[in-house]
């Protein structure tokens, strides 16, 4: 593909008339929209706030931020607000409440904050303005209503772009084949025979040192302890966020208040007893991961395919034949194969136009650009020529960036890629630097139906977010002091769990529930 | 400044007439007075005049923002802009049992850090005092304040190691007498003792500066004058030290108690787990699920108000005790 630089070309000489043309031209023409990006002749400065991990603002000289501006005319302009923290909340919240708004406000963890005073009148609503000038973002939606539905606000309507991530893979179950290998054990393929070889992993001393060290089953968030629960047909959580609600036969419910989960937790703690989860779980932190793999004592995981994998090589010379393989879901109890966690297709992160925009129609045509095919390989890949080339029509990135020192990601953030903007993620920039090992298990994984429906969230209206904001962190709060203690065994789920059930009642998760339902019902009925 | 007259008989009369004299020219006399006491003395009030600035912008300024606990608060409205709704976060926070947990813990776990931590620097800076060698008492200075300056979420991870069940130094000391090892961080009978016992051993010794300060203004002609009466150290510490820092410690104790629902909460974030909620929720760390982590800030305000408005009453009443019973008072 190529692109005209509209440097003194065909947008010169017809942007500047033709705003409203050049729209509905785009619609019934969008092949040759491609060719000329150009949204206004005349520079046009736009101030953003763009807050987000790797980097608290925007830096005007990144190249994808200079190749924009040279084909659409729009500069931005940084303007970010809490430099000097790193939490995003924060940081929008001191950026709110000054009240001077930039044009655009952009970063990690915006849906929050611009669905509640969006509708208070601190972002537009862009539904009109993308139905008239963005015909990119429109085909988007119009393709995925659902998505539309998903990051609207209680009025209905949309006052941000999302991040999109592509891929559909995140967790999956690790292993150390070596460690089955050795005890002449098969990968396990129930969650009766995940037990026998946990068991035999605690007991038969499969690194070998005479010692009783190992910890067969153990994970970096204590969360993922939680995941064992799908194995007696109970969940744990029903999106990419810990212990959220799911949805049951089209009704909003929470997996902590289930039979299901009164049993898989029994189950657990039983596990826990036994010594087959890591007696430490709760407390190791982070490290866990690093740890336990680098001193031979972990035996089996559910955490992410690309890191996981990772050490493969890292604990190559290390632990001689070291092999962490990823293995499919036992099937549960109930006979069910099940990978609950899955990349989420909408982050709450994107950008959005604040209500001070004297240029609202410039601003979602630019947030379209990064929706064309030009503007999506750059925010994916970077500038063509430095950082990739088109190679039989794909976007293969150069030697130098693929084995450079540097994590691929890292490089595209500092040339301005892979940022905070709105734009859809396109997975063949990850796939490129994924690990054999891991593609094989994402691979294994795609050749299975294992996964299932995420929960998107619902957008509360006023009286809907005071009901949840009264009762559901308190409620939160208790169900995870009464799971922990279950799993600790300072409790005993069967024995407690009609006290359980009233205490949940009498702390108003019927009122929640209810919050959640009629939110739902609107947001997706 | 106002002095006593002295009555002498026939004089009285004119004394009464002189302060009759006086009271009407006070006011006039009083500004005279104060510009005179400017003119002397205003390096000094230059020298306060950053800290009550300080304390204007900081302290003062943002009691503005207080009626939010009052308001539906949204902060793209502002102050202003959020409408009142009387008592209705109070009554949210008091019809939560957790919260009257939460109050509950904050409460124990600041009368047994008073009970257990308040002693310790007092003892720690008699004890200093009473180390001749110049050396090691700098040395074993050092070490006691060192753990101040490390940042809680180090001493949070060597309490976390110092406590793990495999690793830990506890549980391999409590292995020599053949005790099972213990999950500390996960029992709720165990958070308070640890988390007050790493209070303790974090400032316990920064705390005991203050001490020793006063320790250091004691008149040595009295030290000088035991010996000649032949006075044991023993004696002259419970003697002539102790009481002699008593208004100190009595005006610290009153800080301490004006501080009783402020306990430090991240190191209870760092430490504590769902499991010892139950003993470890404070009034702080509610808030900061409840209402921080939510973006509730006019239900932490209210928690907020409540906390200042409890410590002004105990500060006020301790004040008033300690003016009672032992003439030291902060004002």
């Amino acid at each position: 593909m190529t692109c005209v630089h509209p440097k003194g070309g065909l947008g010169m000489r017809i942007t500047k008339l033709t705003a409203m043309a050049l729209a509905s031209t785009i619609l019934t023409a969008p092949a040759w929209a491609e060719d000329d990006l150009t949204i206004v002749s005349d520079p046009l400065e736009l101030t953003i706030h763009m807050h987000w991990p790797r980097s608290q603002g925007y830096q005007e000289d990144y190249p994808v931020e200079l190749a924009a501006r040279e084909m659409t005319g729009i500069h931005l302009k940084d303007a970010t607000s809490g430099k000097n923290t790193k939490d995003n909340y924060e940081a929008m919240n001191l950026l709110l409440a000054t009240g001077k708004l930039p044009d655009i406000v952009g970063g990690n963890r915006i849906q929050q904050p611009v669905n509640q005073y969006g509708p208070e009148g601190a972002f537009l609503a862009l539904d009109d303005l993308i139905e008239e000038h963005a015909p990119n973002i429109k085909a988007f939606f119009d393709e995925r209503p659902e998505l539309r539905q998903a990051i609207s606000a209680f009025d209905g309507k949309m006052y941000y772009i999302p991040y999109l991530p592509d891929g559909k893979f995140g967790r999956a179950w690790y292993i150390r084949q070596d460690w089955l290998d050795k005890l002449g054990l098969e990968q396990p393929d129930t969650v009766d025979e995940l037990y026998t070889v946990l068991t035999a992993f605690r007991n038969d001393d499969p690194n070998g040192n005479g010692k009783k060290d190992e910890i067969p089953y153990f994970a970096r968030d204590w969360e993922e302890v939680l995941r064992l629960l799908t194995l007696w047909d109970a969940r744990s959580s029903g999106s990419d966020t810990y212990h959220d609600f799911y949805v049951k036969d089209g009704k909003v419910v929470h997996p902590y208040a289930q039979e299901a989960y009164r049993d898989g937790i029994a189950n657990i703690a039983k596990w826990y007893a036994e010594g087959l989860i890591d007696p430490e779980v709760f407390t190791r932190g982070s490290s866990a991961r690093e740890y336990l793999l680098s001193e031979n004592l972990g035996g089996v995981t559910h955490d992410w395919f690309a890191s996981t994998s990772g050490y493969n090589t890292a604990l190559a010379e290390k632990i001689p034949g070291f092999d962490f393989a990823p293995f499919l879901p036992p099937k549960s109890a109930g006979g069910v194969r099940m990978e609950e966690h899955r990349r989420t297709p909408i982050k709450p992160d994107g950008w959005a136009i604040s209500y001070s925009n004297e240029h609202p129609v410039e601003t979602i045509k630019y947030f379209d650009f990064w929706f064309t095919e030009t503007g999506r390989l750059l925010s994916n890949f970077g500038v063509e020529g430095e950082t990739w080339n088109m190679i039989d029509g794909e976007p293969v990135f150069t030697d130098a960036v693929l084995n450079s020192d540097t994590p691929v990601n890292t490089q595209m953030y500092t040339v301005g890629a892979q940022i905070y903007r709105g734009y859809w993620m396109d997975y063949r920039y990850e796939w490129q630097w994924t690990a054999p090992a891991a593609r094989e298990g994402i691979e294994l994984y795609d050749a299975n139906d294992l996964l299932v429906d995420q929960f998107l969230g619902v957008a509360f209206d006023k009286g809907e977010q005071a009901v949840f904001d009264k009762y559901w962190p308190s409620l939160l709060s208790y169900m995870l002091e009464r799971q922990q203690a279950w799993i600790l065994g300072s409790g005993d789920v069967k024995a407690d769990w009609d006290d359980y059930m009233s205490t949940l009642d009498k702390m108003g998760l019927e009122k929640v529930l209810d919050a959640m339902n009629s939110a739902y019902a609107r947001q997706y009925g | 400044m106002t002095h006593t007259p002295e009555i002498e008989g026939n004089r009285t009369e004119e004394l009464v007439l002189q302060a009759r004299e006086a009271q009407r020219n006070r006011a006039a006399s009083r500004i005279q007075r104060v510009g005179d006491h400017l003119k002397r003395e205003w390096q000094l009030y230059l020298l306060l005049l950053p800290t009550i600035i300080w304390l204007l912008v900081f302290l003062y300024k943002p009691m503005y923002g207080l009626q939010i606990a009052f308001k539906d608060y949204s902060i793209f409205r502002g102050i202003e802009g959020s409408p009142w709704v009387g008592l209705e976060h109070f009554q949210t926070l008091f019809g939560n049992d957790q919260f009257l947990r939460a109050l509950k813990n904050t409460v124990i776990i600041s009368a047994y850090g008073l009970l257990f931590g308040f002693p310790v620097p007092i003892l720690l800076a008699l004890m200093f005092n009473e180390v001749l060698n110049a050396w090691f008492k700098r040395v074993a200075q050092t070490i006691v304040y060192l753990p101040h300056f490390i940042s809680s979420v180090i001493i949070a991870g060597i309490v976390i190691t110092a406590f793990s069940p495999s690793a830990g130094i506890v549980n391999t000391i409590l292995g020599w007498f053949g005790v099972d090892p213990i999950y500390f961080l996960t029992k709720a009978e165990w958070f308070r003792p640890i988390f007050i016992g790493t209070g303790v051993w974090q400032e316990a010794g920064f705390q005991s500066i203050v001490y020793l300060a006063a320790i250091a203004g004691v008149s040595p002609t009295l030290y000088e004058s035991a010996v000649v009466d032949g006075a044991s150290r023993w004696q002259m510490m419970w003697k002539i030290t102790v009481p002699c820092i008593l208004p100190t410690i009595i005006i610290m104790l009153i800080i301490r108690i004006g501080n009783i629902l402020e306990v430090g909460f991240e190191m209870i974030i760092l430490l504590y787990q769902p499991a010892t909620y139950e003993t470890a929720d404070v009034v702080n760390t509610f808030i900061y699920r409840q209402g921080i982590q939510g973006g509730q800030y006019d239900l932490a305000g209210a928690a907020g108000l409540f906390n200042a408005v409890v410590a002004f009453v105990l500060v006020i009443s301790a004040n008033m005790i300690s003016k009672r019973f032992s003439r030291t008072s902060l004002w």
